[in-house]
């Protein structure tokens, strides 16, 4: 008998089930606040979904996912913030005239469009993963390495957009006034409109990433993850598929960086921080980085637990956070997920037939490390 | 006019050389067996066939395209598919899967996002699950599998490709004589469709499958000839039989 953990029909109804779940939620909340809070964990949860697919799947883990979330949040922030201006009488914001500056840089010009301004949010950080990734996957690097340099690579742009205050404001970042308008409609970040936009940017992501997950690309991707040099032999490119891989799931997260400005209207270098990157991170391990729903329940979770929580705590909850995290790798790799994996397999009766890695184990240990 | 033509190979390390002026001739349709002691370059030739190591010098043809120093894909895709001393199978996948990843028709990444269903494998499958044996075994985890059942996923994997040319690196090795004799006759058969290069040490496995045996010694070719002609060779008595346990 086997593991009905396993099954592709349970699978999906699970999906509708949480989808259904969370479709239910703004019927029942009617504080605005809180539904905002609600929608910027379905942003989480996008952020945890696209380090399932890379690290959990890939097996690329990627410490540096904030460059595109941060790249996208910027491009975002800037089309919101020429949405305030004017280009007769106002053309500049603010806070590039207290710094100075008499003219707008070129590089914020095509932000006064908004449908232009929203999909270079979106190439800007996509071009980026292909040239980073390829250079890096074409020259062999992985594992650890690559892990550090997508550090070096998120602090690198840190720095620059701390640096060119007069173009970003600094540590300070960017608050556009007005919610984003597109074709005349406002989405206000405190109603349900905006919850339904994350919502359907989240299930859309979710499935298709599943389906990824289970096309022939999601099978060879798995294959390299387990031994990229074996993969090499049978045809593949496999550094072409670690780029595809790794850009499909910065895209995913650019996507939530887009929509998290949209819900808190502010964006600042914080968002490139190398702490937030690394939550990320710890999301998705502790949820399940193999499987793309556990790890999108390990950024609700734990993004709840640190609202609530967090403030009790205040310093130590990093502490804690941190000692859970190691705590779940060392005992349960594949994080909550893995442990209802196991669960249903002792009621299924199954004798650990195909599933549970005992060899994958050690290099998973590993790898969350 | 040999399907693959080595010339005057050469690889070192530093001072170390461990191919020395290599040259060889594998005819269409045949069975080469590739023979000497341990340390002789056996692997290492077949990591410059198929681009895992680059040559210090030297060519490698493949129906007369030079193919030296293609990466490893590009050597696969024009129809050369290896097998591995040790044993390389994909350990977290289930053996299904791990032959579905061998068969590697389309190879183009953006392609494959779109494919859950591959033309022509059910059958393929079904064929070469028989012929290794491993019908049975499809669900099971590959890293679960026992030395044997782990070397015949390989040799099954490397036939999903399609490959012209198959490199075997010691295939029959920790198999048992039963599993042994199968490799022979399976390999018997193959050579009426492929051409094979195999390594092995095992000399009476040698003598089931050769067609030509070539004796390689220190990085270079020490003999070749039938089997009969390399075995009375008395140099090759010397350096490699003469120690061999039978
Ligand atoms: N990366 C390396 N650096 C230095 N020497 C190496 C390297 N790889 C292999 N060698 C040496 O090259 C020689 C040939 O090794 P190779 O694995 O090709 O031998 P082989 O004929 O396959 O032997 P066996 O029958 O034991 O498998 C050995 O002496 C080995 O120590
Ligand atoms: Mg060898």
């Amino acid at each position: 008998m086997t593991n009905i953990y396993h099954s592709k029909p349970a699978q999906w109804a699970v999906y509708l089930v949480f989808f259904a779940a969370l479709g239910v939620i703004p019927l029942f909340i009617d504080d605005a606040f809180l539904l905002n809070q609600f929608s910027t964990y379905g942003v989480y949860g996008m952020l945890a979904l696209s380090l399932a697919l890379c690290w959990g799947f890939g097996g690329i883990l990627n410490l540096g996912q904030g460059i595109a979330f941060g790249l996208a949040a910027y491009g975002m922030a800037m089309t919101m913030q020429m949405q305030a201006q004017d280009p007769e009488n106002d053309p500049i914001p603010p806070f590039m005239l207290n710094n100075s500056l008499d003219h707008l840089p070129w590089f914020w010009e095509p932000f006064w469009n908004t449908g232009l301004g929203i999909f270079l949010a979106l190439l800007v950080p996509t071009l980026f993963y292909i040239a980073f990734g390829s250079i890096m996957f074409r020259s062999r690097v992985s594992g650890p390495f690559f892990a550090i340099m997508t550090l070096a690579m998120l602090s690198a742009w840190y720095t620059l957009i701390l640096d060119i205050q007069p173009y970003t404001n600094g540590v300070n970042g960017i608050t556009p006034p007005r919610a984003l308008q597109v074709f005349g409609f406002e989405i206000d970040p405190y109603s349900s409109t905006s919850y339904w936009v994350v919502y359907t940017a989240l299930l859309l992501c979710t499935i298709g990433a599943k389906l990824l997950t289970q096309s022939k690309f999601g099978l060879i991707v798995q294959a390299v993850r387990c031994d990229a040099e074996r993969v090499r032999f049978l045809g593949y490119n496999v550094a072409f598929y670690e780029t595809v891989i790794y850009t499909l799931s910065g895209l995913i997260a650019s996507i939530a960086g887009c929509l998290w400005v949209v819900l808190v209207q502010y964006v600042s270098p914080a968002q490139m921080d190398v702490t937030f990157s690394i939550s990320m991170v710890i999301w998705a391990g502790i949820g399940g980085r193999l499987s793309l729903i556990g790890a999108i329940i390990g950024a609700f979770l734990i993004q709840g637990a640190q609202s609530y929580l967090g403030d009790e705590f205040l310093n130590t909850w990093l502490l804690i956070l941190g000692g859970f995290f190691i705590i779940v790798v060392r005992f349960l790799p594949k994080g909550l997920a893995g442990l209802l994996e196991i669960v249903l397999g002792r009621i299924g009766g199954s004798p650990r037939s195909k599933s549970p890695d005992a060899v994958a184990d050690g290099k998973l240990v590993a790898a969350g490390e | 006019m040999g399907m693959l033509e080595i010339r005057d190979l050469n690889k070192s390390y530093d001072a170390i050389h461990i191919i020395n002026g290599f040259s060889l001739d594998v005819t269409e349709l045949t069975l080469c067996c590739l023979v000497g002691p341990n340390g002789a370059g056996k692997t290492t030739t077949m990591d410059l066939i198929t681009g895992r190591q680059k040559p210090t010098s030297g060519q490698v043809l493949f129906y007369g395209d030079d193919i030296t120093g293609l990466d490893e894909h590009e050597i696969a895709r024009r129809g050369i598919g290896r097998k591995f001393q040790v044993p390389a199978v994909l350990k977290d996948l289930s053996v299904r899967e791990n032959f579905q990843v061998a068969y590697s028709r389309t190879t183009n990444p953006l392609r494959n996002i779109f494919k859950f269903h591959s033309k022509g494998f059910e059958r393929k499958l079904d064929e070469i699950g028989t012929l290794a044996g491993l019908n049975e075994r499809l669900d099971t985890q590959a890293g679960l599998l026992s030395h044997g059942e782990t070397q015949w996923l390989e040799i099954g994997m490397v036939l999903m490709q399609d490959p012209r040319l198959l490199l075997m690196d010691e295939p029959v090795a920790g198999m048992t004589e039963i599993e042994i004799e199968k490799t022979a006759r399976i390999f018997n058969q193959l050579k009426k469709t492929h051409t094979l290069i195999v390594v092995e040490h095992d000399m009476g496995f040698v003598r089931e499958i050769a067609d030509v045996v070539t004796v390689m010694h220190m990085g270079s070719l020490l003999a070749q000839g039938t089997i009969s002609q390399v075995e009375s060779n008395p140099r090759v008595k010397e350096v490699y039989l003469g120690n061999e346990v039978h």
